[in-house]
């Protein structure tokens, strides 16, 4: 037979084919068991519906010891058990009279209409026997009567309707207990079945976003190959453009005079434009697909730091914005890719010079700072916080700020906080997503936080090289 | 359905379906008390929480027809609250018969509603259709106040297919019919398929009858069948001149 949990509900309502070991609880039927014989003095066994003994309360009588030693008598009496055993009492129970003048009665275990077992109450001395029976002082030639007369009246003596009550009442109790069995066996049952049914309909519904979900990652390789395509197609005409506009401007076709020279300096400067934002998508592409080298050695922060600082300086100029350098003494160098590591910072800059006003503070910082196990992490961070030296560059100016809700998403491309101001100010939306790859890319990390009383402040961290062990 | 042959028993699946509230335990409660002794087993009433079915109900009636087959109905109810859709799903897999019991009262529409087309996906699942099914609704609740009125549920009976009862199953009115509606209904299906009127050489409706009388109906089975909304309202009716 399958194991219960693995039965259906309808194998275990409809069929109903029940084993009382499978309701009750061995032991507890037992235990009960004992407790009728206690109070009833009337030996008592059950058995299920294959014949196999489940419960017993019962001394053998003196009489029975004592037959047993008589080779004859002993046959007769094993034929009476085996006969009693065979008993297949339907309704009603049914007595059968031992050849010792006792009694046993047997009844059916009735469960829903079914007959799972059943019980054998005796031998028991019939309350009306008052003569020793024939049948028990003819048994054997070697019987001694004397001795049977002494050891008969020892029996358990009962009533045949108290006998008959014992079974009914035992029968009742049975009921009562194989129906809570059967009912807490149901709700297991449906315990197990209900979870499994959630948890085939949840498994659908993964199995469903798991394929959508599979679908957008291609869509996503998709676009980042067309990225990849049509900024290395749009950049072999553009060089062409830039590189004949800068040969108009330096006059090898010819003198340009007044308008001509301003119409091709325009030329040339909005091609650069268009070329910078082309490579911006290229890195934004190879980075996505991770064909991206960093080419990494120990770089010192403060010459990358100076660079920018010079290269924005003119446009800081012109937007009469004060811009500070600071430097913490001692600074150790960064494992780190300078050229990436510069476009890092000259972006971070000139977004703090876009976004500040007239008269603001752009600053620029380098400092020593350490890397520490994120605690939104897997976890393990005791075990996997070993804090990592890192140089912190930052940028902090007094613009408009970035409202907290935003800080997290201006990293994702094309995002704009506000694209009003895009408008306004230019720009792609493309450069911070890059920045942040680019500072994943170095195993380093960015933040941006609130600049008091306005701004913002973009923190890089750049680990240096790691101790090897040798 | 079960069906031994060498005990010649026949086990029938029904299955008490709603909305949360409508009254399927009632009904069951109802119906274990018009049986007599002998034809019904405990009522089982598997978790309840705050008086409300969990997993469901379950009443065991066992007929014996005079040819010694034994018919058992295993009567069942589903939780009707919305969040137990994964039990109703398990407790309608292998039923022969439904009866809908709708709450009668005009505010329950929609919710009576909902529950028919939970219970049509639910027969979905299990490559069942209504169609196949033996089904009869019961507007129960009709001594409520705000209920639909007879006239309007007889117009709409009318319309569709299968049988339709009221029923109070509170005070028990309209329960016992309402089964015998549902018996008839699914041992016609059951026959049509296994031919067991020949098999077993069994009256079906002279049994239909015994388990009429068993659940203390005086009325012959024919007139208790006559109590759907939809016979009356198919009936010939006299034309006044």
């Amino acid at each position: 037979m399958a194991e219960p949990a693995s039965r259906t509900l309808e194998q275990l309502t409809l069929s109903d084919d029940f084993r009382i070991e499978e309701l009750v609880d061995k032991h507890a039927l037992a235990e009960m068991v004992q407790s009728f014989y206690e109070l009833f003095r009337v030996p008592l066994r059950i058995y299920s519906q294959s014949e196999r003994l489940l419960a017993e309360a019962s001394e053998q009588p003196e009489l029975y010891r004592y037959i047993n030693t008589l080779h004859e008598a002993k046959t007769a009496l094993q034929a009476v058990v085996s006969a009693v055993k065979n008993l297949k009492p339907e309704r009603e129970g049914v007595r059968y009279a031992c050849i010792t003048g006792a009694e046993y009665y047997v009844a059916a275990i009735r469960y829903d209409g079914r007959a799972i077992g059943r019980m054998i109450l005796g031998p028991y001395l019939p309350a009306s026997l008052r003569e020793i029976p024939r049948t028990l002082t003819d048994l054997d030639p070697a019987i001694d009567v004397k001795l049977v007369r002494e050891l008969l009246p020892k029996m358990a003596r009962a009533k045949q309707d108290t006998v008959k009550q014992i079974a009914l009442h035992l029968g009742r109790t049975l009921d009562l207990i194989l129906f809570s069995g059967h009912r807490a066996l149901l709700a297991s049952n449906m315990h197990m079945a209900s979870v499994r049914e959630s948890f085939r309909e949840l498994q659908d519904k993964n199995d469903k976003l798991q394929q959508a979900y599979d679908r957008l990652k291609e869509l996503d390789r998709l676009k980042s190959n067309f990225l990849a395509t049509v900024s290395h197609e749009l950049r072999t005409p553009l060089t062409s453009i830039i590189g004949y506009s800068e040969m108009l401007n330096e006059g090898i076709a010819g003198p340009l005079v007044g308008e001509q020279k301003e119409f091709v300096d325009t030329i040339h400067n909005k091609g650069e434009q268009l070329l910078e934002l082309i490579k911006g998508l290229l890195d934004l592409s190879k980075l996505e697909s991770g064909t991206m080298t960093l080419r990494r050695k120990n770089t010192a922060a403060e010459p990358i730091v100076r660079d920018v600082v010079a290269t924005v300086t003119p446009a800081a100029l012109k937007k009469d914005v004060d811009l500070k350098v600071v430097f913490e003494a001692g600074l150790l160098e960064m494992w780190a890719d300078a050229e990436r590591i510069r476009q890092v910072l000259l972006n971070l800059t000139e977004n703090a010079i876009k976004f500040t006003p007239h008269g603001g503070v752009v600053t620029v910082a380098a400092r020593m700072g350490a890397l520490t196990a994120d605690p939104s992490d897997d976890g393990g961070v005791v075990l996997l916080n070993a804090s990592r030296a890192a140089i912190e560059l930052s940028v902090t100016d007094t613009g408009i700020g970035i409202p907290e809700a935003e800080r997290s998403r201006v990293f994702d491309a094309f995002y704009q906080v506000d694209s009003s101001s895009t408008r306004e100010q230019g720009g792609t939306g493309l450069g911070l997503s890059i920045v942040k790859r680019l500072v994943e890319g170095h195993d380093g990390r960015i933040r941006v936080e609130a600049n008091q009383p306005t701004g913002a402040r973009f923190v890089v961290l750049i680990p240096v090289r790691r101790a090897t062990f040798t | 359905m079960q069906l031994d042959f060498a005990s010649r028993e026949l086990t029938i699946k029904l299955v008490y379906y709603g909305p949360a509230l409508s009254g399927k335990t009632t009904n069951l409660q109802a119906l274990h008390k018009a049986a007599d002794a002998a034809s019904t087993g405990r009522l089982m009433t598997l978790e309840t929480k705050d008086d409300r079915t969990l997993f469901f109900d379950l009443l065991p009636l066992t007929f014996r027809d005079q040819g010694g087959l034994a018919v058992r109905l295993k009567v069942f109810t589903v939780p009707g609250q919305v969040i137990h859709a994964s039990t109703r799903r398990l407790v309608v897999q292998g039923a022969d018969g439904i009866a809908f019991i709708a709450d009668s009262r005009e505010s329950e529409t929609q919710n009576n509603a909902e529950s028919f087309l939970d219970l049509k996906d639910n027969l979905k699942e299990h490559g069942l259709t209504l169609k196949q099914m033996p089904l009869i609704i019961q507007f129960n609740k009709r001594d409520l106040p705000g209920v639909r009125s007879d006239s309007d549920i007889a117009a709409l009976a009318s319309q569709g297919r299968e049988p339709v009862y009221l029923a109070v199953a509170t005070q028990g009115g309209g329960v016992v019919e309402s089964f015998l509606g549902l018996l008839h209904l699914t041992w016609s299906a059951l026959n049509g398929v296994h031919d067991l009127q020949r098999k077993f050489n069994f009256d079906g409706d002279r049994f239909m009858g015994e388990v009429a009388k068993k659940l203390g109906q005086t009325a012959s089975l024919s007139e208790l069948l006559s109590r759907s909304v939809t016979a009356q309202a198919n009936a010939p009716r006299k034309v006044a001149p």
